[in-house]
């Protein structure tokens, strides 16, 4: 028997009499589908839904704190389903499967890969509810659906006249099937994607509208402050509780596994009976070093380990034995502070058999498994409402603030608002860790032949395991918890994906060098780390290319001809770096009084070539200008590429001028602005984007333009001065 | 004892402890959350509002100092449901990223042009200057305010009423 196409379709609508999607999209379990006529909403897929009277909604799995996904994803579902961007509402996802990211199956963002992971679901999902709009009105005309078109929220009939609204049509397309894939629109008929657009937050955001977490209020909100030990791992061991109890506006103080909670009316309150409060500290079990120490530990652990070995090529140990020279460098860099603008807070409510919390997260079903931990509940009575995020980083993917949030309600039993000061939020993140890189290479009649790096630090997964593991698998008891954490552990690189946070950015070493030896001194001296704009590219991007710096000068070789030769066969890396250079002038005399650096970095699967000009004026940095190329793949929405560069070249400059968080016995040093410092308006240097033209699939842009800004600030002041900078933050008298 | 303040063109008497910064009483008792808290010692600018026309951070003015005075917020800068000039270029520019230190920012602009209707360069960056921005939108920011600063020549140019 032989079907015609239209057949196919009245034989789908009368089997199906309800939805029958037959798309191929990742998870399709959980979230209900298909058209409710008490509301008049056709939800094609866990993203869209349409109504009857045209609203447009997009669900957003990956949150927005500033990198433009509200934009950038509602844009790939807009292109599809042929609708302007701006006539669709994203709203902020709920937990669900659907919304996992598929890279790490767990619903986060991070690793720059939002447009990446999104860029075949989204605009599948948009082709798939366009087709089935366009089936029906077909269907409703009795023409051939090939024959018709839709644009505008609207599907045009062949004679190019009549025309239905998706609003007309959204229960009729829910009983369409779609047999097949789905075709997507060629690049050639783009509308919104690689043009020039505005951000669809940008009004919200510039008329104090826009909710972040911090902004929550509820019915009768009570106020949470929490003292927490200065030293990692303290306890609390007495404190005078009712001396504070006694303080205007306080409602309740009490111990929770992070420290000491006060509770009151108001914000002010709390804050003012916290100044109060006096905690005496158990610190037996806390850590203690002082920076110095931690050092000290890894150039202990380093000598007596050399390591894992990530990745070997070659014979380095026998390039070393026929060197002429063998070049050596030590570099370190310290801890780094996230410094989201909008300090941690969360808000949450338990109502007995279910919590409710508001967060800036960015991982959700984290935040759940943080908040079951502490209450009564279980993973699935917790209800994670997502906000704006006031800067994110990495920062947010640790739920701390909502571990406290749920700890506090769950005691008071009302709706409660947790807010850090800045200082708290400076003195109990969970830092990009510091870290310590051996480098040696062999050279031979100046020729590079063999090259060793040796990292030594901790890995970002032995603390983030604690919440992720059971977040994957939010149905185990909460008794297994700390199991699952130690088999997630166990089972790294095995049955969960390697942990790369220590050695990224280095075993992708791109230079043709004949022998390659990568090593990892797995060290953890108890500090609190997490994931940091750019993660491991940031202190190996560093290391890579201030060492690929030296041995230039080393061979009397200009950094950039020295790069070039070793790129054969690597035509991305040679074109962003060629493009940074024609932009930057190298060629061109450099102005008195200043130096200019290069590097070169991939990270995040997107290329990056950075060209700075600094010098040093009136004792302190100064960086005059930036010239960076990018290759990310097809761009979405170059102005927020554009940004996205710039901010990250401004984030890396922050963290070569000024990023230090130190310790002395066991504290943090460091607590406001004034001591984390932010590089301001005055001090910005000239930064340029040149963006390559790529039909290749889409890479990220949030973090690849911090790691290669740090080494080109510091190759362009060894221009300048002559002396070399192995450790950061960099200094304008070293 | 019940303090007073007018905020938006809009009277309030609060009864609130008068060392409660600014900030807190906009934010919690007014229900104004468009003002942002970011260090809490006047250092990022992020709750920067318009004391008298003058910016002032309101995470460390104490509400006292504000009695008897009007204060404007990012809400009141909008005059009969059109948006300020600058919230405008704002948009226009697409200069938020997170968006989170965007109100003092526009607050700082908004004080400057009304005190200097076409400032240099030099007089947006030294304006700016105390206004933290962790995403690093400077450069928009600077735009931005530029953007305006044109059209406010132009405006004046044609508010002469002689047209050419």
């Amino acid at each position: 028997m032989t079907m015609n196409r239209r057949d196919f379709l009245k034989v789908g609508a009368g089997a199906s009499g309800s939805l029958m999607l037959s798309l191929s999209l990742p998870g399709c379990s959980g979230m209900p589908t298909g058209y409710k006529e008490e509301t008049g909403e056709w939800k094609p897929d866990a993203w869209l839904e349409i109504t009857n009277t045209d609203d447009i909604h997009f669900t957003l799995a990956r949150v927005e704190m500033g990198q433009g996904t509200y934009t950038g994803l509602t844009t790939l579902i807009a292109e599809e389903l042929e609708v302007d961007p701006e006539a669709i509402t994203p709203r902020f996802a709920p937990v669900a499967p659907e919304y996992r990211n598929p890279l790490y199956k767990l619903q986060l963002t991070g690793g720059s890969t939002s447009i990446s992971t999104s860029w075949e679901p989204l605009r599948t999902a948009g082709a798939s509810a366009r087709q089935m709009l366009i089936m029906a009105a077909a269907r409703v005309w009795n023409v051939d659906a090939d024959k018709c078109t839709a644009r505008q929220g609207q599907v045009f009939h062949p004679n190019g006249l009549d025309s239905l609204r998706y609003g007309q049509l959204v229960e009729l397309a829910s009983k369409e099937v779609i047999r097949g894939d789905v075709a997507l629109k060629p690049a050639s008929e783009w509308k919104y994607i690689g043009k020039q657009r505005g951000r669809l937050d940008a009004q919200a955001k510039s008329t104090g509208t826009a909710v972040y977490g911090i902004d929550v209020e509820l019915p009768g909100m009570v106020y949470t402050v929490v003292s927490r030990p200065p030293q990692y791992g303290g306890r609390v061991k007495a404190f005078n509780e009712s001396e504070v109890r006694a303080m205007r506006g306080v409602l309740d103080v009490f111990e929770i596994e992070r420290g000491v909670a006060i509770v009151a009316d108001k914000y002010w309150s709390a804050r003012k009976a916290q100044n109060a409060l006096k905690v005496e500290w158990d610190n037996s079990d806390a850590f203690s070093l002082s920076t110095s120490e931690v050092f000290a530990s890894y150039r202990k652990a380093a000598d007596k380990d050399r390591g894992k070995s990530e990745r070997s090529e070659g014979d380095y140990e026998g390039a070393v034995k026929k060197a002429g020279k063998v070049f050596e460098a030590e570099y370190s860099q310290p801890y780094l502070a996230h410094s989201t603008l909008e300090p941690m807070n969360a808000t949450a409510w338990y109502k007995g058999d279910s919590i409710e919390v508001w967060a800036p997260t960015q991982a959700p079903d984290l935040g759940r498994i943080a908040a079951a931990r502490v209450t009564d509940l279980s993973p699935s009575e917790v209800t994670i409402h997502t906000t704006f995020l006031g800067g994110g980083f990495g920062r947010r993917l640790t739920q701390d603030f909502i571990e406290e949030a749920a700890a506090v309600a769950y005691r008071v039993k009302k709706p409660v608002k947790l807010i850090w000061s800045r200082e708290e939020d400076t003195q109990h993140d969970l830092y990009r860790p510091a870290m310590l890189h051996r480098m040696q290479a062999s050279l031979e009649a100046d020729q590079l032949t063999g090259w060793h790096h040796q990292i030594v630090g901790p890995q970002l997964l032995d603390w983030y395991v604690r919440n992720a593991a059971p977040a994957q698998y939010p149905w185990a008891p909460k008794f297994m918890y700390d199991t699952l954490g130690k088999v997630g552990l166990l089972a790294e690189g095995i049955a969960t994906p390697k942990d790369m946070s220590a050695i990224e950015g280095a075993i992708e070493y791109p230079y043709n060098v004949e022998n390659l030896d990568v090593r990892h001194t797995h060290t953890d001296p108890g500090v609190p780390v997490t994931f940091w704009r750019s993660v491991g590219y940031s202190h190996n991007g560093f290391a890579v290319e201030t060492f690929m710096d030296e041995l230039a000068h080393e061979t009397g070789e200009d950094p950039y001809q020295f790069r070039r030769k070793l790129l054969k066969g690597q035509p991305r890396h040679l074109d962003v770096l060629d493009r940074a250079v024609r932009m930057a002038g190298w060629d061109t005399p450099v102005p008195e009084g200043r130096g200019r650096g290069i590097a070169l970095f991939k990270s995040f699967g997107t290329f990056v070539a950075q060209v700075v000009e600094a010098g040093i004026e009136k004792g302190a940095i100064k960086v005059y200008k930036v010239a960076c190329a990018v290759d990310c793949g097809q761009v979405v929405n170059p102005r927020i590429v554009e940004d996205q560069i710039e901010g990250g070249i401004i984030f890396g400059l922050t963290a070569a001028l000024y990023g230090e968080i130190s310790f002395e016995g066991g504290k943090v040093q460091q607590s406001n602005f004034h001591d984390v410092q932010l590089m301001r308006q005055y001090e910005r240097p000239e930064v340029t984007v040149d963006i390559v033209p790529s039909t290749e699939s889409p890479t990220g842009v949030g973090e690849p333009g911090v790691p290669p800004v740090i080494p080109a600030l510091g190759n362009a002041l060894f221009a300048l001065t002559g002396k070399r900078q192995r450790t950061l933050p960099l200094k304008a008298d070293a | 004892m019940a303090l007073s303040l007018t905020v938006n063109g809009e009277q309030w008497s609060l009864d609130i402890e008068g060392d409660t910064p600014l900030l807190w009483v906009l934010r919690d008792e007014l229900g104004l959350k468009g003002t942002k808290f970011g260090c809490g010692v006047g250092l990022c600018g992020a709750c920067t509002v318009h004391l008298n026309g003058q910016p002032v951070r309101s995470c460390s003015t104490p509400v006292e100092m504000a009695v008897g005075g009007e204060v404007t917020t990012i809400e009141g800068l909008a005059e009969e449901g059109q948006l300020h000039a600058l919230q405008k270029a704002w948009i226009a520019e697409g200069v938020p990223q997170c968006g989170y230190c965007q109100s003092g920012q526009i607050m700082s602009a908004a004080h400057l042009l009304a005190t200097n209707s076409a400032p240099a360069r030099d007089d947006i960056v030294a304006a700016m200057t105390g206004n933290l921005c962790r995403c690093g939108t400077y450069s928009r920011i600077i735009a931005a305010v530029e953007s305006v600063a044109g059209n406010s020549l132009a405006y004046d140019a044609s508010g002469t009423g002689e047209g050419n």
